[in-house]
Formats: C-alpha cells, sequence, structure tokens
C-alpha cells in the first residue's frame, strides 16, 4: 500500500515537470510564431501576466498587485526581446534547449545568486525561524566574509590552517594518483596473459560505490578489530626489528585522521587515472618504440622521450579532473570523521565548510566561506586554463 | 646469434614473471578490502571481532543478511533510493536528450556561451550549493520528502549528459535526417524518429551516469532526510556502520548486496563512461 503511495507520489511529480515543461515550450513558442502580429503585445501583457500570478503568486508570498507588476514588467522586457532581438529565428534550437537551461538557471545558477545572497545576510540558527516565516534577513555586509579569516570555521581549526591541510591534501592525492597509475598502466601495457582480469580487478576500488568503500575502509582503520593494524601486528610478530624503528598498531582514526583520510582517497583514486593514463599508452604507435630500439635507446630514455611526451594530452585533461575532484572530496573526509565526537583535524576547506552549514547550523558563515572557496577555485582555473593554451601555443 | 636470442627471450620472460607478481601484489591489495567485507557479511554472530583474516571465516552463515533484511529497514531503504534514483535520472536524460540535439546540429547566437556555462558549471564545488538547495527546499516544504530529494539531484548530472550526449549525435550522419526532412517530416519529427532511436547506446550510458551518481550520493540526503522511513540506504549503512559495536556484520551484508549490482554495471559501461569523460575534457 505504501509502495503504492510512493510510485504515485513520485508519478505525480513526473507529470508535473512534463507539463511544466509543455506550458514553458507553449510559452516561448507563441513568442517565436506571434511575435509581428499586431495584436502581439496586448495578448501577451493581458494573458501571461495573470497566468504567472495564479500559478506562482501561492509560491512567492501572495497573490498580490505588486507581483503583477513585476510580471508584466518581466513580460514586456521579454516580448520585447522577442518582437525586436530573435524575430521568430532559431525557434527549433531554442525551444529544445529551454527546458535544460531553465533546469539548470532554477536549480543551479539561482542557488549560487542565492549564496552570495546569504553570505551578505546572517541566517543561523537563531534567525532562520524568522527566514522562514517572513522571508527577510538581516543584512550585515561583509562581516560574514571577515568572520572566515578571523574565527573559526568549525572550533579549533583556522582558516588558513585548513587552506594549507587542502594543499596537501590535494597535492599528495594527485600526486599518487598520478604515480599509482602510470606505474600500473605501464605494467599493464605489455603483452601479459590474463590483462583484462587484473584490468577489471585493479578498477574495482573505482567501481565499488564510494560510500560502502569509504564505510568498510574506516571500520579496517579501527585499532583493534581491523585488517590494517592486524597486518601490522603480524609484521611486527615476523619482523621483530621493525618494532624498534616504531612500526607497531596505530590508533589510526583517532591519531592520524588526515593519513588515514589520505590512504583511503588514495586508494580510491589511483584506479581513475591507471584507466586513463592506459587509454593513451595504447594509443601511441609502437613504431616510436621500434625506432627507439634501432638507436639503442634504453628503457628509461624510451620512457622519458617517447611514453611521457605522447601520454600528456591524455593525462592533463584528467589531472585537472583529478585535481578538482580531489579538492572537493567532501564525501571521505566527512564518512570517516563526520559522525559525532568526530575529529577535525583532517577536514580540509570544502568538509569544514559542509560542516560549519550542517554540523554547527551557521548558514551564513558557511555562505561566506564558499563564496571564498569558490573565488579561490576559479581564480586557480583560469590561470591554469590560461597557462594551458600559453603551453599548446608554444608548440 | 642464436644464444643471444634467447638470452633475450629469457629476459623477456623474467620481465614477464615480474610483472605478474607486481600486478598479483597489487591486484591483491586493491581487492582485499572487498573480500573483507564479503568475510565479515559471512560471520557468525559470536565471531563478528576476531582477528581472523580469512576470507571464508570458521562456521560462515548467512544469518547476518537474514538479520538485515528482518531487522532492519534496509530493503525500504533500496526502494527509497531506486524511486529517486529513476526518476531523477529519467527527468535528467529527458532534458539533455534535446538539448545535446540541439548543440550537436544547430547555429545560434549564444550557443558558444552555452556550452562554456555548462562546462563552467562544472568547476562550482558540489559541496558549496548543497546549502542553498537545502534552504530552498525547506522552503518549498519538502524537507524528508522524496520530491526534495529529487529536485536536488534532477540536474546535478544535466550538463556532463548533455556532453556525452552531443559527442554522440556528433558522429551521426546528418544525411539521415536530411533525408527525413525531405520525406517531409518536421525538425522535431527527426530528432524523435531517427536521431533518438539511434542514440540508445549513448542514452543508456547517460541514464547510466546519471544513475550511479544519484544511486551513491550521501550529502545531500544527510541534510535532506530525517527520518529513517525516507532514508536512501547510503543513510541507512552509515547509521549501521556507525553502531560498529553491534552491527558490523549487518552493515557487511548490506554493502554486499548494494555493491554486487553496482559493479557489474560498472564493469559494463566503464569503457563507454570513460572515452566521455576523456573525450569531453580534451575537446574542451
Amino acid at each position: 500500500m505504501e509502495t503504492l503511495k510512493s510510485i504515485v507520489e513520485v508519478t505525480w511529480f513526473i507529470i508535473l515537470v512534463a507539463v511544466g515543461v509543455a506550458a514553458l515550450v507553449g510559452y516561448l513558442y507563441s513568442h517565436f510564431k506571434f511575435y509581428a502580429r499586431s495584436w502581439f503585445f496586448p495578448a501577451v501583457l493581458a494573458v501571461f501576466p495573470a497566468l504567472a500570478l495564479a500559478v506562482f503568486g501561492g509560491l512567492l508570498g501572495g497573490y498580490t498587485f505588486q507581483l503583477w507588476l513585476y510580471f508584466l514588467l518581466a513580460e514586456a522586457a521579454i516580448a520585447a526581446f522577442f518582437r525586436f532581438l530573435v524575430k521568430g529565428r532559431h525557434t527549433v534550437p531554442y525551444l529544445m534547449l529551454a527546458p535544460a537551461f531553465v533546469g539548470l538557471a532554477l536549480l543551479l545558477v539561482y542557488p549560487f545568486v542565492f549564496e552570495v545572497y546569504l553570505s551578505f545576510h546572517d541566517l543561523k540558527l537563531t534567525t532562520i525561524m524568522m527566514w522562514k516565516n517572513t522571508g527577510t534577513l538581516p543584512f550585515v555586509g561583509i562581516t560574514q566574509y571577515i568572520k572566515v579569516f578571523t574565527t573559526s570555521p568549525l572550533s579549533e581549526v583556522t582558516f588558513w590552517a585548513l587552506l594549507l591541510r587542502t594543499l596537501v591534501w590535494t597535492f599528495t592525492n594527485v600526486f599518487f594518483h598520478v604515480v599509482g597509475g602510470f606505474i600500473l598502466a605501464l605494467m599493464l601495457n605489455n603483452h601479459i596473459k590474463f590483462k583484462g582480469i587484473y584490468r577489471t580487478l585493479l578498477v574495482i576500488p573505482w567501481a565499488m560505490p564510494q560510500v560502502v568503500a569509504v564505510l568498510a575502509m574506516r571500520g579496517e582503520f579501527h585499532a583493534q578489530y581491523g585488517f590494517v593494524n592486524i597486518f601490522l601486528v603480524k609484521l611486527v610478530h615476523h619482523l621483530p626489528f621493525l618494532a624498534s624503528l616504531g612500526v607497531g598498531p596505530v590508533q589510526w582514526v583517532s591519531d592520524y585522521p588526515l593519513i588515514t583520510c589520505t590512504l583511503i582517497n588514495i586508494w580510491l583514486g589511483i584506479p581513475f587515472m591507471m584507466v586513463v593514463i592506459l587509454g593513451g599508452l595504447q594509443s601511441i604507435s609502437s613504431s616510436y618504440y621500434d625506432a627507439a630500439d634501432i638507436d639503442g635507446a634504453s628503457y628509461f630514455q624510451k620512457l622519458r622521450y617517447i611514453t611521457l611526451p605522447l601520454v600528456r594530452p591524455v593525462m592533463m585533461p584528467a589531472v585537472t579532473l583529478g585535481t578538482v575532484w580531489t579538492f572537493n572530496n567532501i564525501n571521505v573526509i566527512y564518512l570517516v570523521t563526520g559522525q559525532s565526537g568526530g575529529t577535525e583535524q583532517a577536514d580540509i576547506l570544502v568538509s569544514a565548510l559542509y560542516k560549519a552549514a550542517f554540523t554547527y547550523n551557521r548558514y551564513s558563515y558557511s555562505a561566506a566561506f564558499a563564496i571564498i572557496v569558490f573565488a579561490m577555485l576559479f581564480f586557480f582555473s583560469v590561470f591554469y586554463l590560461k597557462s594551458f593554451d600559453a603551453a599548446k601555443d608554444e608548440r | 646469434m642464436k644464444k643471444e636470442m634467447s638470452a633475450a627471450a629469457r629476459k623477456k620472460r623474467l620481465q614477464h614473471l615480474l610483472i605478474h607478481a607486481g600486478l598479483i601484489l597489487v591486484s591483491a591489495a586493491f581487492v582485499y578490502p572487498l573480500l573483507r567485507i564479503f568475510s565479515v557479511s559471512l560471520r557468525p554472530g559470536d565471531k563478528l571481532f576476531s582477528m581472523d583474516l580469512s576470507i571464508i571465516p570458521a562456521g560462515a552463515t548467512l544469518i547476518s543478511y537474514s538479520k538485515l533484511l528482518k531487522d532492519t529497514m534496509f530493503l525500504h531503504w533500496l526502494w527509497n533510493s531506486l524511486l529517486i534514483t529513476l526518476a531523477t535520472s529519467f527527468i535528467g536524460v529527458s532534458l539533455a536528450s534535446t538539448a545535446a540535439y540541439s548543440f550537436s546540429r544547430f547555429r545560434f547566437p549564444g550557443k558558444k556561451a552555452g556550452m562554456i556555462l555548462l562546462l563552467s558549471s562544472q568547476m562550482i564545488p558540489a559541496g558549496m550549493l548543497i546549502l542553498p538547495l537545502f534552504l530552498m527546499i525547506m522552503k518549498l516544504k519538502l524537507m524528508n520528502t522524496y520530491l526534495g530529494m529529487i529536485i536536488a539531484y534532477s540536474v546535478s548530472s544535466l550538463p556532463f549528459s548533455i556532453w556525452i550526449l552531443k559527442g554522440y549525435y556528433d558522429t551521426i550522419p546528418r544525411s539521415l535526417e536530411e533525408a527525413a526532412l525531405v520525406d517531409g517530416t518536421s525538425q522535431v519529427g527527426a530528432f524523435w524518429r531517427i536521431i533518438l532511436p539511434l542514440s540508445t547506446p549513448a542514452l543508456s550510458i547517460a541514464f547510466l551516469f546519471n544513475f550511479t551518481t544519484a544511486w551513491n550520493e550521501y550529502l545531500v540526503a544527510r541534510v535532506v532526510l530525517f527520518s529513517a522511513k525516507q532514508y536512501t540506504w547510503t543513510l541507512g549503512l552509515f547509521e549501521l556502520q556507525g553502531q560498529f559495536i553491534t552491527q558490523w556484520g549487518m552493515f557487511a551484508a548490506g554493502s554486499m548486496l548494494v555493491t554486487i549490482p553496482v559493479l557489474c554495471v560498472f564493469l559494463y559501461s566503464s569503457k563507454w563512461l570513460i572515452s566521455g569523460l576523456t573525450l569531453g575534457s580534451v575537446k574542451g
């Protein structure tokens, strides 16, 4: 019975979306089709603002005259745009794009703008009821931005410590992903038996649902029952001299949370790099190596002067993607340290941002924090793409 | 001469032996955690915490599985996940399929800007939009509902889907549609009757990508859903794992049940996904 109810609920929603899409397309179509008619302006101004008020009035705070006026102004602008600029051209591509872009505007662009709005206001646990009821928030200017740098996003750790940790985290992870992936890809790129089997086994960490992989590994880093420490105990038992070097079981999650997260994430990320690099290696024609063999090049010379330069174009986008993914990786850190009583010794910028919002309920603070992180990432990307283009031009 | 050859061959064989040894070692290390989950899921209740490292434990039993299905709402969580994920993927792929067509076949003002918007949207840290989405869902009074989740998820994979679908449409010769246009169909009709049926492989890959993204999502679900009845499986497993001391066997059993189908789907589709990923970024 409940199952049926849930199916009905979801189906109803999908139908609603379909109706919304149809309405949007119909609305735009009328503008494309009738833009030149003499009755175009009066008709659209009479119909659409009233319709919009009827449909969205409840959602946007009442069926008021003021709201209708806004809709009227918006409609006038849109109608003028269609009449004097678009003039009925490109109907099909725009209509086909419209649903996706309205979706993106509502659920990607609007949230982004909303986040900027939040960052200049004060939304926290004490003001959230007011916001829910009235929709207004106290304006605080750049106070939140100043706070990000002067107070701790969590309880102790500072912004600068988080920044440093994020850089270390990103660099370490990407470094080991690339090196590990490269070595494995080189090993796989030989004419050996069972290659397919090895490859399948080696992508398993990537293929597993990340939540399962991380939670399971978290369990395996348990001080007493996790296999990591059991291995260490056995190792020390068989090779006692290691104990004098300080090797032995440790309290992974509580004493070395960042190292634990890094180890888990390295394990998770190598397969992606391996697969991408292997694809690059396989596309290198063997004639290069044959020619190098004739010239008597050594293995490392071939690696340095043939393999690396030829794999680079495939690898660079993957490394960029990997860097952004690692920088933005909340999952691993949150799943390992996010439970109540969890540590903040492993947090990077994005996970602190998530915790500031949802563990500490400092919404506006977290929004300002998010904007700062976004700006950093944005400038990094622009700078990076510029240098990437410059490198391309040089060649 | 002959002796030299055999020396080279011997060197080659030794090299291959070393490679095999290395690959076996690394594969074992990579797969071991999964085998370990499997092993824990089979342990009898009184041996859940042992220092045992064998894969099939002594006295292996399926009791954790039956306990998981009987005593927890695991099946219900799977059902919730399935509903949310199917609806999200359906909406996402439908929107992407037409948008990608328009990018693939037409020239229009704003095309380049649109593509750049799509690419740059990938730069926004996913974690950043969770807060405003959470507040919007709260304002719409959709907290703790399927609809809230579907809304939050539905466009997250849209840019990527548009990107791979466009790549695929680009490979379909235009002459096919032109023939249909000559025969009197409209542009939209040609898309519907010719391009869409021909693109089934790409559509299914886009669907799978949407599906796995939403299926494995945790962070949004954490803040939108708060009653155990509405949980998706990711939240449910987190809960079980949180009670490490008591529920480890059930956590392991649940993990196995979710992982096996996901693994199969992934291994089946990985070739496509990777080419989509690298193609998209190389061209960008």
